[in-house]
């Protein structure tokens, strides 16, 4: 609110008093219809006064009893959230499916060997331990998991000539 | 819905059901070797002495090594690979078997059936290899049959002496 209409405010009321008063008396020479208004303003006071707006009601509590129904009938209702818990059956099941496509998948791909591994692994020949007999000789085993071959892999066995026959 | 519960229960219970035993029911497990303390067939070791070359023009297998010559190529990189001797001995269990695929490269062979499930009722082998008289080395292997086990014996000429040992059902 401007401070000239605070002043015609307080001024209509009465409330201005002193300097202030003369003051905005000095105002309202430039405002002539000034005067007229305060009148007007003091009319309806009057008016208003003498005839409250408001009606009695004879039955308060009823009314606002009414009027709390009609309102809670109008206003819509949130959706009621039914609280089931997580896991449903269909989740369930989706899950387990999920589950099983993973196991596969690390099966195939990460397990060594997987399926193709026992498929295809009749062949076994396994090394428990060798022993050379001479000290120069050098025993290991090489196992070649792609082409099924199991060797124990003699080094620093003397050369033989092919001269030598191996059927005498 | 809250019947996911109830299912895995009856789930549960129909395993416990099935894979109950009747009362008053004893299971016997009798081991197979006891059931035929003699073997209807007996089971053979082979061997064989092959020597393998890398000549110009590589002759094809003998039919013996068919089956090993592609990987026996991969393995130890030579083309040829023929076969110096072989001889075949049924397992004895009970003492030493001797095979002699040449004479230069005896060995000696016992044998037990192995318990465990990938030999597929095959041999736990203690094998002695020699040259000549000279022993080249001992081993212990476990041997399913039909998988044979290479032994990468001394450099003959410009190639190599392989050993092969097989067991046959």
């Amino acid at each position: 609110m401007k401070p000239f209409e605070e002043q015609f405010t307080a001024w209509v009321d009465g409330k201005l008093t002193g300097a202030e008063l003369a003051e905005f008396e000095k105002q309202l020479a430039e405002h002539p219809e000034a005067a007229t208004e305060k009148e007007d303003a003091l009319k309806l006071g009057k008016l208003l006064r003498a005839h409250p707006t408001a009606p009695a009601l004879g039955n308060a509590d009823f009314f606002n009893h009414q009027l709390m129904q009609r309102i809670a009938a109008e206003t819509p209702k949130p959706v009621e959230k039914k609280s089931t818990f997580f896991w449903s059956l269909p989740r369930l099941a989706w899950a387990g499916a999920f589950c099983l496509v993973i196991t596969f998948v690390l099966f195939e791909t990460i397990i060594p060997g997987g399926a193709k591994h026992i498929d295809k692994s009749n062949y076994f020949a396994q090394v428990v331990e060798s022993w050379p007999g001479n000290p120069n000789v050098s025993a290991s085993t090489v196992y070649s998991a792609d082409d099924n071959v199991t060797v124990v892999w003699l080094d620093g066995l003397d050369y033989i000539p092919a001269t030598y026959a191996l059927n005498k | 819905m809250r019947l996911w519960p109830a299912i895995l229960l009856l789930l549960g219970l129909t395993g416990l059901l099935l894979g109950a035993e009747p009362d008053g029911v004893m299971k016997l497990s009798i081991p197979k070797d006891l059931k035929h303390p003699m073997p209807a067939q007996v089971d053979r070791i082979w061997s064989g002495v092959i020597v393998a070359t890398n000549p110009e023009n590589p002759k094809e297998p003998p039919t013996e090594l068919r089956e090993f010559a592609p990987r026996l190529k991969r393995v130890f990189g030579y083309t040829q690979f023929e076969l110096a001797g072989s001889a075949t001995e049924e397992i004895n269990e009970l003492t030493e078997n001797w095979l002699v695929p040449s004479p230069i490269f005896p060995l000696s062979v016992r044998a037990r059936r192995a318990t465990s499930k990938e030999a597929r009722g095959g041999y736990l082998l203690n094998l002695q290899l020699f040259q000549d008289k000279r022993p080249l080395v001992d081993s212990e292997v476990k041997l399913a049959p039909g998988s044979p086990l290479f032994i990468r014996g001394p450099q003959y000429g410009k190639g190599q002496i392989i050993i092969v040992l097989q067991i046959q059902h």
